[in-house]
């Protein structure tokens, strides 16, 4: 067992845990924090992403005491259901979510992705999500809704500016 | 009635919950409740093998363990059989292992740490035994080496075997001018839904019995089936379906295999066991799509015309029945959409050592489908027809007759010759016999293929019916209680947008309680693309009766007849006269004062079926039509094929809420691309060999283009405002529209999918040595 320490959604936090925990059951079973999936649990389907320090990450290839120190963004971070983060907007807006349970982990990359490149074409998009995984809705409106997010966050920004 | 919702892209009611992950589904529930024990169970190394012996010892005296089961210590009353059709399959197998998902003990121990390192310390000794893997073979071979003495088979190797048998096709095939006789191959394939198996059951101490949570397609069906296994009143159990994470038709079956495990457990506990499985256990113990190998002859005359089908369908069951009406579809379908005069259309299911073949989306119709769609464009080919042209001459119109005899009705909505037209203009078709529209002379060649379908909506088996029930409360807000499950595909949105119409009140007064035993009437599963149609008449009827009841009151009220008077906007008003209005939660407290019941059973029930002899009949009462037109690119020299558009033109009758329709249609198409060209089961001595997604490939957002989506609308007059299904029908026909537009590309027909590169490579290299 050790201490890690980290931010979580915000917070510092610490827990004692195992060497081998991954991530995602600290995440889960420790902190409660249920809105991270496990679709695998072997880094194949993306379920589970979080944001580590900003970048979209599996937490179920991820040991936890590799995130001491580091800050760590779950769904739970990103928006509440009566302030939404403009990507989560976006996706029920476009009506892009079908059973949902890939729809975190399609939302925090997503936002990772907007951070790094505000205006991505339809390829950077499709390419960015490749790693999750959704059975349901053939992606298409999942890539309709994160362009319409990146439009809309652009043209706020614009305003801001002004 | 007037339809504000009806037709509109509301929002679906669960939206904000998933996307915020504020939505629990059972595995979260679990999380959230500490007084749960945990599940692991032992599955063998072996797709077919004996039991020597089990020794749960060491197991019994690990850490935190609270229970260790095997067969012999399951609850006495307990069949140890279950099955979503018959039961036939065993919670702990008793002394053979017949698939590498029977299950042979399991641990409940407090944390799930502990029950994993208990179950690795329980010691089986097993003889394995030959695994049995080709039904061709196996359905000649009797006694079955697979099951000893099946409960509903007994000895036989054939599981089921269904027969069409409408006229003789002996003279067509002689007579014919063109006779074309061909095998097809489709594969096993996983439905990959995201979320794994998994499920919490609680006993109940006070009345007996127990609880489950658990994504399910077919609470009532749990229902039943558990209290039979378990030997309890059916009015013991109680189910809820949990908001599931896909289901795609696996999740019939394979909660079971979690539910009885964990059931087994809680009885014997006395205490709450949550069970979930890993991905490798979903992949190697759940249902699958069932491989299928079709023999079809076809014979025609030289314009064309269709003269006779003579079908012979081997189905792979894998090792136990679970959803087992295969071969009626499978002989059923077998003629799609086209008038035939004669046909012998025969289908078996085998059972093998492979995982169970169970429902997945289409439930064998994608198979036929391939194969018939197949036979078109051979014949295409052989008359020198275009495929279009050729689809365009056979597809039945009113009046005509499909192959088992059915007539098709116009009042049913025949929408598909429009949806063949749509497709074929969107995609370009009459581009597609020009020469020089493709530089196909480099390594990478383009095609466009097209190929249609027919689905019935609903299981086609009577009775199939549906009840529902509405309460009107006080306050003029409504629950609407029905039994079908929320998967993803959207039944939240629809039952409010039906019932939000059908009483004339806003959306935010309607509650939908979904999935609960406790809360619902019998319905029928949430399968077969039947809820909208089925559940959808069933609530329009409770609703009148309460339109009916409350307008009868608010005569007194208002002074008017009640044919004058309408509900909107949650007023009751005088029609015409919307300034002579009262709130509808008015006349609802006067009508419960009145002692006016505030509660309505609603139900629908289609038209009655019934088999001939000779297996001629009309057993689907509404089609869904369709027309699937790709354009794909073939390397020849990598053997990857690249699907660079994918449209689907489709007859739903009526798009309650076009979004989710478009929806099903885009998730079903790439289902459909998986299913084509990647998605493949590799099986060695019974044993999967690719269990993870690493192995099993589906499609990312990377291997599918934009689905192009085409409503086409010919309402049956059978559906809630015309409403027919879309859940299933959209993966049906993209095997066949792909296969065709890779003979566009290359001059090769394969018969067999998936199309990998490993399969694509040996056609290219075949017809390079025929060359
Ligand atoms: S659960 Fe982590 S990638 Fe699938
Ligand atoms: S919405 Fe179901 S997996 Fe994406």
């Amino acid at each position: 067992m050790a201490i890690v320490s980290f931010i979580l959604n915000g917070k510092p936090v610490s827990c004692d845990v195992p060497a081998e925990e991954t991530l995602v059951d600290t995440i889960r079973r420790r902190f409660k924090l249920t809105g991270t999936k496990k679709g695998c649990g072997t880094g194949d389907c993306g379920a589970c992403t979080v944001l580590l320090d900003g970048d979209a990450v599996r937490s179920c290839t991820l040991l936890t005491g590799m995130v001491h120190g580091r800050s760590v963004t779950t769904i739970e971070g990103v928006g509440t259901m009566d302030r939404l983060h403009p990507v989560q907007q976006a996706f029920v807006d476009v009506n892009a979510i079908q059973c949902g349970y890939c729809i975190p982990g399609m939302v925090l990359t997503a936002i990772a992705l907007l951070n790094r490149n505000p205006d991505p074409d339809e390829a950077e998009i499709r390419e960015a999500i490749s790693g999750n995984l959704c059975r349901c809705t053939g992606y298409q409106k999942i890539v309709e809704a994160i362009s319409l997010a990146a439009k809309r966050m652009r043209e706020a920004g614009e305003e801001a500016a002004r | 009635m007037k339809e504000k919702y009806i037709g509109q892209r509301v929002t679906r009611p669960d939206a904000l919950a998933k996307v915020t992950g504020q939505a629990q589904f059972a595995a979260d529930i679990a999380v959230h409740r500490d007084d749960l024990l945990h599940a692991k169970a032992l599955y063998p190394p072996y797709g077919h093998a004996r039991i020597l012996s089990i020794d749960t010892s060491e197991a019994e005296h690990m850490p935190g363990v609270v229970c260790v089961m095997t067969a012999k210590d399951l609850p006495a009353g307990c069949t140890n059989k279950y099955g979503a059709d018959e039961p036939d399959k065993p919670i702990f197998a008793e002394n053979k292992i017949v698939y590498e998902g029977d299950a042979v003990a399991a641990v409940a121990a407090e944390t799930l740490a502990q029950a994993e390192a208990a179950a690795a310390k329980i010691r089986v000794t097993y003889e394995s035994l030959p695994a049995y893997e080709d039904p061709r073979e196996l359905r000649e071979t009797y006694p079955s080496p697979i099951h000893e003495n099946h409960p509903i088979s007994g000895q036989s190797p054939v599981s089921l075997s269904a027969t069409v048998r409408n006229g003789d096709p002996g003279p067509a095939f002689e007579q014919a001018d063109v006779v074309l006789d061909h095998w097809y191959r489709t594969p096993m394939a996983d439905h990959a839904y995201l979320e794994p198996d998994v499920c919490i059951v609680e006993p109940d101490p006070v009345q007996g019995g127990f609880t489950i949570w658990s994504p399910q397609h077919a609470v009532q069906n749990a229902k039943q089936d558990m209290a039979k296994l378990f030997g309890l009143p059916q009015s013991k159990v109680r189910v809820i379906g949990t908001l599931a994470g896909g289901g795609f038709g696996g999740k019939e079956d394979s909660t079971y295999d979690v539910s009885t495990v964990a059931a087994a457990l809680a009885m014997k506990t006395g205490k709450p066991v949550s069970f979930e499985f890993t991905r490798d256990e979903v992949f190697r113990n759940t249902g699958k799509r069932h491989a299928e190998q079709i023999h079809h002859r076809l014979a025609a005359d030289k314009e064309g015309n269709i003269l006779a089908i003579d079908v012979d369908a081997v189905i792979d069951k894998g090792a136990y029945r679970s959803v087992d009406i295969l071969p009626y579809r499978g002989s059923y379908y077998a003629g799609g959409p086209y008038k035939i005069p004669v046909s012998h259309a025969k289908a078996e299911s085998v059972f093998t050592n492979h995982p169970y073949g169970c429902a997945f989306r289409g439930l064998g119709v994608p198979q036929a489908t391939f194969a018939m769609e197949g036979q078109m464009d051979y014949l295409a080919a052989e008359l020198g027809m275009d495929p279009l042209q050729l689809r365009l001459k056979n597809i039945a119109r009113a009046g005509d007759r499909l192959h088992m005899g059915q007539v098709m009705l116009e009042e049913r909505g025949l929408g598909l010759e429009e949806c063949l037209l749509k497709a074929a203009d969107a995609i370009g078709w009459k581009d597609r016999a020009k020469t020089g529209y493709y530089d196909n002379r480099g390594t990478v060649k383009r095609g466009k293929g097209i190929a249609c379908f027919l689905y019935g909506i609903g299981t086609g088996s009577s009775p199939d019916g549906a009840h529902c029930l509405v309460q009107a409360q006080r306050d003029g807000s409504f629950n609407v209680q029905v039994s079908q499950s929320e998967l993803g595909q959207g039944l939240l949105a629809a039952m409010s947008q039906i019932a939000a119409d059908a009483l004339g009140v806003t959306l935010d007064k309607i509650q939908v309680d979904y999935a609960d035993t406790a809360a619902s009437l019998l319905a029928g599963p949430t399968t077969s693309s039947r809820s909208t149609m089925y559940v959808g008449n069933a609530l329009l009827s409770a609703c009148k009766i309460l339109t009916d009841r409350f307008l009868g009151y608010a005569e007194g009220v208002l002074r008017v007849g009640k044919s004058n008077l309408a509900i909107e906007d949650n007023m009751v008003m005088v029609k015409g006269k919307p300034e002579t209005a009262v709130p509808l939660a008015e006349i609802v407290e006067g009508a419960y004062t009145a002692q006016i019941p505030l509660a309505a059973i609603g139900s629908w029930y289609p038209p009655r079926v019934f088999f001939n002899e000779d297996m001629t009949n009309d057993q689907m009462h509404t089609y869904t039509f369709g027309a699937c037109a790709v354009e794909i690119a073939v390397d020849t020299e990598t053997g990857i094929i690249a699907v660079e558009r994918c449209l689907l033109a489709a007859d739903v009758g009526k798009a309650i809420n076009p979004d989710t329709v478009e929806g099903q249609m885009q998730g079903g198409l790439t289902q459909g691309i998986g299913w084509s060209v990647m998605e493949e089961i590799f099986m060695e001595n019974g044993r999967m060999k690719n269990h993870s997604y690493h192995d099993y490939l589906i499609p990312t957002a990377m291997d599918v283009p934009d689905m192009e989506t085409i409503i086409v609308e010919h309402p049956s007059d059978l559906g809630p405002c015309g409403a027919k299904g879309i859940g299933e029908p959209p993966l049906v026909a993209t095997a066949p529209a792909i296969r065709s537009a890779f003979w566009d590309a290359t001059g090769i027909f394969i018969d067999e999918i998936p199309l990998t590169p490993v399969r694509v490579m040996k056609a290219l290299k075949r017809k390079d040595c025929a060359e």
